[in-house]
């Protein structure tokens, strides 16, 4: 057994016995982590006020090599998430990004830029800009930290490359994008317009000041969703709980 | 290996459900009822039961009560038009126990908490609404618990009554009298700033 110290956002609780909490953690050092806050409920604990949902704190644990659950020893509060004023959207963004970070990332498996991302997320539907694009952000991101963003440069069967004169559908099974040769059955009516392919390129690889004066139509919204929400029930296994909260996840 | 005989197995099993006892605490406490006499066994087994057929939730502000309203809904000097709103029923008599309060109380039964599957329809929400058009409630006092779910909870609620002219205030936060400053968390500091009220 041996101590650590480490940042982490927590993003589940559970109660367990009178006083103490079960707290799933995202570390930037370890990854997830799940561990026992013993007497965490009281008002006088080594918790202090630190452990709720989406809190950024320092931590002290004692890890268990035998595969039980670590012990949190300690935690300072560094950052409480505050939603936009009056906004339940923004509050809920908030949740997504926990529900998504413990269903698609394993105990112990750093990832330092994932965490970094998670912090920024959270700012970002804290504050003033388009909350669609930063939680379509935060899912691409994720996907491609975890190996499973989809083929959207060109086609996932043969490779052709996107070009402007040639709309490509969008299937999950296959992968990403699929060009009209490799999928002659596709209804034309389903085809992803390249404007929201850039728009999810520009989200992916351009700069945020760039991306965050982004319009996206309504059509082009529901294109985004229609590429990003089948891909992270996918990979999920299955919708995730906060989809059906998230109304521009349902337009 | 079935050492205790399965009806001993069972009363221990009943006890290992109950929060906070673990398989060691529910042998121990089922041992104490095989020594104990039969009337201090049945004593409890009959609090049980009186609890479960007579104890149920007020009608009116979802608190438990065994009569037809509970204590504070039937108590005509209470203020009806200034309303309190808690998570449980245990949220209630904390603030019953600080004694600073004379309007009446309304028990959400939880709080939304999405990630556990708990949405505003699992909560006594609607009641609230139609409690506060049928009493003509001038305030709402929000006081869930200062968690992100709990305040969460209150942002819908306060979102669901936008646009019905009750105030809508929530409990202060910040320094306890008593501490000092330079032990208080940042976090304290800070609600205790944002929160400052004339003087």
């Amino acid at each position: 057994m041996s101590t650590e110290k480490t940042e982490a956002l927590v993003i589940r609780l559970a109660d367990w016995s009178e006083s103490s909490k079960v707290v799933t953690l995202f570390s930037s050092d370890f990854g997830k982590l799940a561990a026992v806050a013993k007497g965490a409920k009281r008002l006088k604990s080594a918790f202090e006020s630190a452990l709720d949902l989406l809190t950024i704190c320092n931590i002290v644990l004692i890890r268990k090599s035998s595969g039980g659950l670590d012990i949190l020893t300690e935690a300072k509060l560094q950052k409480r998430f505050t939603a936009r004023h009056g906004s339940l959207e923004s509050l809920y963004a908030g949740y997504y990004l926990a529900e998504l970070l413990d269903s698609l990332t394993e105990l112990d498996d750093p990832h330092p830029d994932l965490y970094s991302e998670a912090l920024k997320s959270l700012d970002r539907f804290a504050g003033d800009g388009p909350l669609e694009l930063a939680v379509l952000r935060w899912e691409l991101v994720l996907l491609e930290e975890i190996g499973q963003l989809p083929m959207l440069e060109g086609c996932a069967d043969c490779g052709r490359p996107v070009a402007p004169d040639i709309w490509f559908d969008f299937s999950v099974g296959h992968g990403g994008l699929i060009c009209p040769d490799c999928h002659p059955e596709a209804d034309h009516a389903r085809h992803i317009q390249p404007g929201t392919l850039a728009i999810l390129n520009q989200l992916l690889t351009g700069q945020e000041a760039a991306w965050q004066r982004l319009v996206v139509s309504a059509p082009q919204q529901r294109e985004l969703r229609r590429i990003m929400t089948p891909t992270i029930c996918h990979v999920l296994g299955k919708r995730p709980k906060m989809m059906g909260y998230l109304k521009f996840m349902n337009p | 290996m079935n050492a205790y005989g399965s009806t001993v197995n069972e009363l221990i099993d009943q006890f290992a459900k109950l929060p906070g006892i673990g398989k060691k605490s529910a042998e121990r406490i089922a041992y104490h009822f095989l020594r104990c006499s039969r009337e201090e066994a049945f004593a409890l087994a009959d609090a049980i039961r009186q609890v479960k057929l007579k104890i149920h939730a007020c009608p009116n502000c979802f608190n438990l009560t065994e009569d037809k309203l509970c204590q504070i809904c039937a108590d005509p000097r209470r203020d009806p038009r200034i309303l309190c709103v808690v998570e449980q029923p245990r949220d209630l008599l904390a603030l019953e126990a600080a004694g600073a309060f004379q309007g009446m109380y309304h028990v959400l039964q939880g709080r939304i908490a999405p990630l556990e599957g708990i949405g505003p329809e699992q909560l006594t929400i609607d009641q609230l609404v139609n409690r506060i058009k049928r009493d003509q409630v001038r305030e709402l006092i929000m006081a869930t618990n200062p968690t992100l779910e709990g305040d969460g909870t209150s942002l819908y609620i306060s979102n669901v009554l936008e646009g019905t002219g009750v105030k809508i205030t929530r409990l202060a936060r910040g320094i306890a009298s008593g501490s000092v400053l330079e032990f208080a968390n940042k976090e304290m500091l800070a609600d205790a700033m944002r929160g400052r009220q004339s003087f």
